[in-house]
């Protein structure tokens, strides 16, 4: 969307160093999962905001939701979670986006340079532009979230709205919520405010009240107040997100790739210049004459 | 020509379709190896922009992966029959650090393939099989599970890095280190010397057939 060099802290596929030299304080979209009634106006602030045609001619699934899930022209959705617990049963309206993780495995996956950025406040931003259409996002986020469009060929997301954020002012989508179940800041207001709105859950019964902030991640930039938060996964969210494996498949691989290319031309180097190449001494010429017609099959030719 | 011309006497190595099979197998190889490496490691992306630009390099890695199967199955079928490791061959792996440092002493003699190239062989089947099953799931990573994805990478990159080392060790042997084999692979020839010194049992067979002929006659 909105590419901002400056404020530029993070940067695919890059050997040199981000740009950035801006210094803002990183954001927070919090969401209070308590204070969400479904009415969905965020979603369609993010349609209207984004100018992403709304796709919603599609069969009846059985549930109030927009749509089954996340898509390349749909990036947020309500998620109505219908879980029982303590023998009730509770539907978990919960908005589902990307995370904007501290630490984005999908910006470390990706091979293209520039394709994804990361702000220094904190948002991640895919830049189509120079995006290759590999999916390797897909496989290196942990939530889920990046949608490859089969016309495009390339990956879309959340921008937690960069381009509005950049100008001032705050996602579409918390502008439009009516009951203040999101709120948008700076990451320390929005942790303070989320604490105390777990303070207030637990007072009036809700003990197991938590902030969902995974740390295996780096922590998010869109963090939720969960009434239950000793189970992450009646909102659909992951209950330990990491990017453990995108540290395997981009840290150990990579040196051990190195070492069998580079060690592998410098170990031939070397044994040429120790042992030289192999040669068979030429054996006496014949001299000029008939050569005798051999008439056998040849084994081993198949031509 | 003079009746005095001295000539040199060539065994026929390769039939002009197994050079063919396996210079499809090379080719397609070399562009998947530099496309794969420009997406492998960013030092390495600059080999995209030579290949004609990264996004054409995404699409067209897959589809050249399946040209290489296909000639890597072709090369499989054509050559299973050579490639079958016997008990001369465990013979001649024990002598390998010997054959590694240039000694010609108390190295048992090959068939038409040695068991390091026959090794190489299987490598590069089972590398390729592997391949394809895991970029099959990276090529379409929508219609697959996280999990399948994971493991995928992992194999896919495994295996491309194991088959990237064999290929520096072929190519080694086949350009710089023993000499004349080169020619084998492009003109279909080797020297009779070459022949006995590198695949004895080899020539033996061949000995007295039409695949042994002097220059200037066929």
């Amino acid at each position: 969307m909105a590419f901002e060099p400056l404020a530029v802290k993070a940067v695919s596929a890059s050997v040199t160093p981000p740009p950035g030299i801006k210094n803002v304080p990183e954001v927070i979209k919090l969401i209070d999962v308590s204070s969400c009634i479904g009415c969905k106006a965020c979603e369609v602030a993010c349609q209207e905001w984004n100018d992403l045609p709304a796709n919603v001619n599609r069969p009846f699934f059985g549930s109030y939701q927009t749509l089954p899930d996340l898509d390349w022209n749909f990036w947020q959705l309500i998620k109505f979670n219908e879980v029982q617990r303590d023998g009730r049963f509770i539907w978990t309206l919960t908005k589902y986006q990307c995370m904007h993780c501290g630490d984005p495995g999908c910006l470390r996956a990706c091979p293209a340079p520039g394709a994804i950025v990361q702000y220094a406040n904190g948002i991640v931003d895919f830049v189509q532009e120079n995006c290759i259409g590999c999916g390797f996002c897909i496989t290196g986020c942990p939530f889920d979230v990046p949608r490859l469009s089969p016309s495009t060929g390339k990956v879309y997301k959340c921008t937690l709205c960069s381009d509005r954020v950049s100008a001032g002012l705050e996602p579409a989508c918390v502008k439009a919520c009516p009951t203040k179940c999101l709120s948008f800041g700076t990451k320390d207001q929005m942790l303070a405010q989320a604490n105390y709105r777990v303070e207030q859950l637990k007072a009036i019964g809700y003990d197991k009240a938590a902030v969902y902030n995974p740390p295996g991640v780096g922590g998010t930039h869109a963090v939720y107040v969960l009434p239950y938060g000793d189970s992450p996964e009646i909102y659909g969210l992951p209950r330990n997100p990491s990017v453990s494996f995108v540290d395997v498949w981009k840290g150990g691989l990579r040196w051990l790739g190195n070492l069998v290319v580079f060690g592998g031309i410098l170990g031939a180097v070397l044994h040429y210049l120790r042992f030289g190449p192999r040669r068979v001494p030429e054996e006496e010429p014949v001299p000029a004459g008939p050569t005798p017609r051999p008439t056998e099959p040849v084994p081993g030719d198949n031509g | 020509m003079a009746v005095q011309e001295r000539r040199r006497v060539l065994v026929r190595r390769y039939s002009l379709f197994e050079r063919v099979v396996h210079w499809a197998v090379a080719v397609t190889f070399v562009y998947l190896m530099l496309s794969g490496l420009a997406l492998f490691w960013p030092p390495f992306f600059w080999l995209a922009q030579v290949l004609g630009g990264p996004t054409l390099v995404r699409i067209m890695h897959p589809i050249v992966g399946i040209a290489f199967i296909v000639a890597l199955l072709v090369m499989l079928a054509m050559w299973a029959k050579d490639m079958v490791l016997d008990r001369l061959d465990i013979e001649w792996l024990k002598a390998a650090p010997k054959y590694a440092a240039g000694q010609e002493e108390g190295i048992p003699e090959s068939g038409r393939f040695n068991a390091g190239q026959k090794l190489l062989f299987y490598l590069q089947v089972v590398a390729g099989i592997l391949l394809l099953l895991s970029g099959i799931v990276l090529w379409f990573p929508t219609q697959f599970p996280a999990g399948l994805r994971q493991v995928s990478f992992i194999v896919h990159d495994l295996f491309a890095i194991a088959a990237i080392g064999a290929l520096i060790l072929h190519v080694y042997m086949g350009l710089f280190y023993i000499r004349g084999s080169l020619q084998g692979m492009v003109e279909g020839v080797v020297s009779r010397a070459w022949a006995r010194a590198h695949h004895g049992r080899w020539y033996r067979q061949v000995e007295g057939t039409s695949a042994v002929i002097e220059e200037g006659h066929d």
